[in-house]
């Protein structure tokens, strides 16, 4: 069976999307009915590695639009796919190169409302639609009326690439961080997505123990905002932030965190909150977007309704107070071989 | 749903509560609570606590009140329904709480006993309650968001006492009955008399989303836990959350979710039906949640038979559409005016409304129905009132002098000096009397208004729907809805009105205003008959002004009069 998967970032990619089609390429080349595999990724950012033997990872696609539709029709050419995979849909247009009837992935905000006009046209030629969790399946289907088969593919986590770890004494320096208790965030910063739910824990910070630090992971255009917004609230002193970091040191960043708050309304999942949980990390998370479904609706995490400041201070303290640093039961929900396992009973029930 | 009472004699030379006054009290509110009741007095003499019961959740003896948790530390009257409690239970077991019942009272208690003062910001519903806390030896006293449930406190400097109901208060027989002319005053102006004010001049409401304590030297630490303007302000920041998903997405999410809360019961839910929108969206997604029949009630005057405000027709096409066993029930002359007494008893402040809620609850009550849904809240909500089209038309008209000058209506020249502001804009859409056509005394309608800003909801429809939300729906509807339906053992549950749902909606009612009604209406999976989508607004009207033979007072509903005679019955 050959497969061609359109993505906008896969290997030398940064984030959650590029993180899950490295786990969708590689799942695939775990098929033992597996032909030739294809991937065509519109960006690449940083060099390529860990591209699974048997998989072809077309990097001149990266090169710019025409470059894509240019090398799209060459495999297209080349190879006869069984399956085409467009992971992206504003990526709709380009696959109709290759294939009328695409399988789409959708992951969140970017499949809630619709879009461009020729995206949604063609959506409804697609064979069937992943999504990343019911509530961007939901929505996408309550705008769309689409009507074909739907399925739910939630991130994967590999546990063992994170664990319970010591605090490492240069980050706990670095970020001033010694005798404090930390409340995490881990997210892009940007200003076009205002609803991680760093406001949220800002305007409750003054109201925790003084001993209580924010320390916001990452980097964006909106770090200046959120700074002004701390020394607004009197917290500007206790608002930490580490920038864009390297990505080996995600793990030691999880463990600097005796809580992870993420009261977030526009998450499809919330990849970082497993991480969090990976992390041994008590987590606390949105019960209005795909956090919920990122604790199995509670049973790996507090979920906080991300409007009510008084949920969200009384679960952090909660979870300073009586947390324990563990990684709960049931996290292997989320593990690679699961989610292999989804991967391909959903490649199955479209070819044979 | 219930009745409470609470006396605490907290000066160390009060004399000791009266287990008789609490019992008279109790008395008086056996209506709100007719499956059971309790009276609870200290052994020191200077605490009781006393509860009617109208069993809804948890039927058995478990739930009764006052009750009294499980460490033996804490006693807590409750009057309302709170809607996350499962969800709050959980919490409280992982933090190793314990209950010796399944009600929902007994999750406030705990979560009192957890949280201290905090606990109000969690809980999800609509309340008044009081407890005792033995360990601190105080009382805790507060009242949800919105106001939904009353609760009236008189506090002579050394006994503190509150209860469900004004009437019930003085059924004690301790407190004046002398009026308030603050209350009677707004009564006149508004309609509805304004709160804090009663229509007693020693009894104050519990205001709408605070609490307080009561300990050894008298009332502390009042703290609001909710401000709707507050809601509104902090919902301008928040554009982009409006924008994440299509506005009929966003809506159907959370007002389903509302439904779904509000019809968690043991005992069968049903629905009051007219033929507007909000009570037919109400319906639909009941009917399409319930898990067993839903049953609906809509009631006709017979004096409207043949008027536009005929809404029987139209409802029974939905409750057609929607599979629902429909009731509807005609309200005759002679039955009003047989009633009429009793709705005066019932009536617990004066108000120009409220006949309707009677009579409907009353058709609920005959359908033996404990608990229905209503769709009111849904215009201040969705901002489909003309006020909130008319302040701030008022606002500009008032800045250009020549034209007020050349207004001939009395209340049209009172945009001079009232509609300058948001309050007086408010006044004038919505008052009854003007302040020279009555004897207002010292009470400055205009400035009382303007304290429901406790910040500036920074947009006009946040400042229009916060007006509407904090005068006219809690001091009007709200209040009405409870009296009038507690008089039937009734309880009505408002999905519309909530500070949870305020909260999710705020930024998206800011970016789309009123539009959000079109996009309520979408959110039944099976499309609302035409005749409702389309039919023309009249409101829920009762033909008081006819049955009544009251006076021309050059309003269509006469209800200048009406106030003036209902005014006479609290005299």
């Amino acid at each position: 069976m050959n497969i061609l998967v359109l993505c906008t970032d896969a290997f030398g990619g940064h984030g959650g999307i590029a993180l899950f089609n490295r786990d969708l390429t590689e799942a695939l080349a775990r098929m033992p009915e597996r032909g030739e595999i294809v991937v065509l990724p519109r960006v690449i950012r940083n060099a390529v590695r860990g591209v699974p033997e048997g998989v072809t990872f077309v990097e001149a696609a990266a090169r710019g639009q025409f470059a894509y539709a240019r090398e799209l029709t060459r495999a297209k050419r080349r190879t006869r796919f069984d399956l085409v995979i467009c992971s992206h849909i504003n990526l709709l247009p380009l696959a109709r190169i290759a294939a009328n009837d695409p399988l789409l992935v959708t992951y969140g905000i970017e499949a809630w409302r619709p879009r461009r006009r020729s995206s949604n046209a063609l959506l409804h030629h697609c064979r069937g639609i992943v999504a990343i969790s019911e509530i961007t399946r939901s929505r996408l289907v309550s705008w769309s009326k689409y009507a074909g088969p739907t399925f739910i593919l939630p991130n994967a986590v590999r546990a063992d690439q994170y664990g319970i770890r010591l605090k490492r004494r240069d980050l706990v320096e670095r970020y001033k961080l010694e005798g404090k208790r930390v409340v995490m965030t881990l997210g892009r910063i940007d200003w076009s997505e205002r609803y991680k739910g760093f406001d949220e824990i800002i305007e409750i910070l003054a109201q925790l123990p003084n001993d209580v630090v924010y320390l916001i992971a990452g980097g964006g255009t909106d770090v200046q905002r959120i700074q002004r917004k701390a020394i607004a609230c009197g917290v500007g002193n206790r608002v930490r932030f580490t920038g864009i970091f390297a990505d080996d040191e995600k793990a030691d960043l999880y463990n600097l965190a005796d809580v992870y708050a993420m009261p977030s309304r526009g998450e499809g999942f919330g990849f970082v909150i497993l991480e969090a949980i990976a992390s041994g990390v008590p987590v606390i998370v949105s019960k209005h977007d795909g956090g919920r479904e990122a604790v199995l609706d509670g049973k790996l995490g507090t979920l906080v309704d991300p409007s009510n400041p008084a949920e969200i201070r009384t679960a952090i303290a909660d979870a300073l107070e009586f947390g324990e640093r563990k990684v709960p039961e049931g996290l292997d929900y989320f593990g690679i071989e699961r989610f292999n396992d989804r991967v391909h009973a959903i490649v199955r029930s479209f070819v044979q | 749903m219930c009745g409470i009472a609470a006396l605490f004699a907290y000066a160390a030379d009060a004399p000791p509560v009266n287990r008789e006054e609490i019992e008279r009290i109790n008395a008086r509110m056996v209506p709100r609570g007719p499956d059971d009741g309790g009276v609870w007095v200290s052994d020191d003499e200077r605490l009781a606590l006393a509860a009617r019961r109208l069993a809804i959740i948890d039927l058995s003896a478990e739930g009764s009140q006052p009750l009294r948790g499980v460490e033996g530390d804490a006693t807590i009257v409750f009057n309302g329904e709170i809607y996350n409690h499962r969800e709050l239970r959980a919490r409280l077991e992982k933090r190793g709480a314990q209950f010796h019942s399944r009600s929902d009272t007994e999750v406030v208690l705990q979560m009192y006993r957890h949280y201290g003062a905090d606990c109000v910001g969690l809980l999800r519903g609509m309340y008044g309650f009081a407890i005792w806390d033995e360990r601190e030896r105080r009382l805790f006293v507060a009242r949800d968001p919105y106001g939904i449930k009353p609760l009236y406190f008189a506090d002579d400097g050394k006994t503190f006492r509150c209860a469900s109901t004004v009437k019930a208060l003085l059924a004690g027989g301790a407190i004046s009955p002398a009026r308030d002319p603050a209350g009677a005053a707004g009564f006149l102006m508004l309609g509805s008399v304004p709160e804090p004010f009663t229509i007693v001049k020693d009894i104050r409401a519990v205001e709408a989303g605070t609490c307080f304590f009561v300990n050894g030297t008298g009332r502390h630490d009042a703290s609001c836990h909710y401000s709707i303007a507050g809601v509104f302000r902090h919902a301008r920041e928040q554009q982009t959350i409006a924008n994440l998903t299509t506005p009929e997405i966003l809506l159907r999410e959370f007002v389903t979710e509302s439904i779904d809360q509000h019809l968690v019961s043991d005992v069968p839910v049903g629905v009051f039906l007219s033929a507007g929108i909000d009570s037919t969206t109400v319906a639909a997604l009941a009917a399409a949640r319930s898990s067993e029949p839903l049953r609906t009630i809509t009631i006709l005057f017979d004096a409207f038979r043949d008027r536009e405000f005929n809404e029987t027709r139209d409802a029974a096409l939905v409750a057609e559409s929607l599979g629902t066993t429909h009731t509807t029930r005609v309200v005759s002359r002679e039955e009003f005016l047989a009633d009429l007494p009793r709705i005066f008893d019932a009536m617990d402040q004066p108000t120009i409304d409220g006949v309707n809620t009677w009579f409907v609850s009353k058709a609920a009550a005959e359908q033996r129905l404990k608990v229905a849904l209503s769709g009111i809240g849904g215009d201040e909500l969705f901002g489909s009132y003309p006020a909130f089209r008319k302040v701030p038309q008022i606002r500009r008209i008032a800045r250009i002098p020549l034209v007020t000058k050349l207004l001939r209506h009395p209340k049209a020249r009172a945009i001079r000096h009232l509609g300058g502001t948001d309050a007086g804009a408010y006044f004038l859409t919505r008052g009854l009397f003007l302040p020279e056509e009555i004897d207002a005394g010292a009470f400055d309608v205009v400035k009382h208004i303007q304290k429901v800003f406790d910040v500036d909801p920074g947009t006009d429809f946040g400042r229009v729907a916060t007006l509407e939300a904090s005068l006219y729906m809690r001091n009007q509807l709200l209040r009405d809805t409870d009296w009038a339906s507690m008089a039937h053992s009734v309880e009505v549950r408002t999905p519309l009105i909530g500070g949870w749902l305020l909260r999710q909606l705020a930024p998206l009612l800011l970016s789309q205003g009123a539009r959000c009604k079109q996009f309520f209406a979408l959110s039944p999976e099976r499309p609302l008959p035409s005749v409702v989508r389309d039919r023309r607004k009249t409101g829920f009207q009762t033909p008081l002004g006819e049955w009544l033979d009251l006076p021309p007072d050059g309003t269509s509903t006469r209800m200048r009069s009406w106030a003036r005679r209902v005014l006479e019955e609290f005299a």
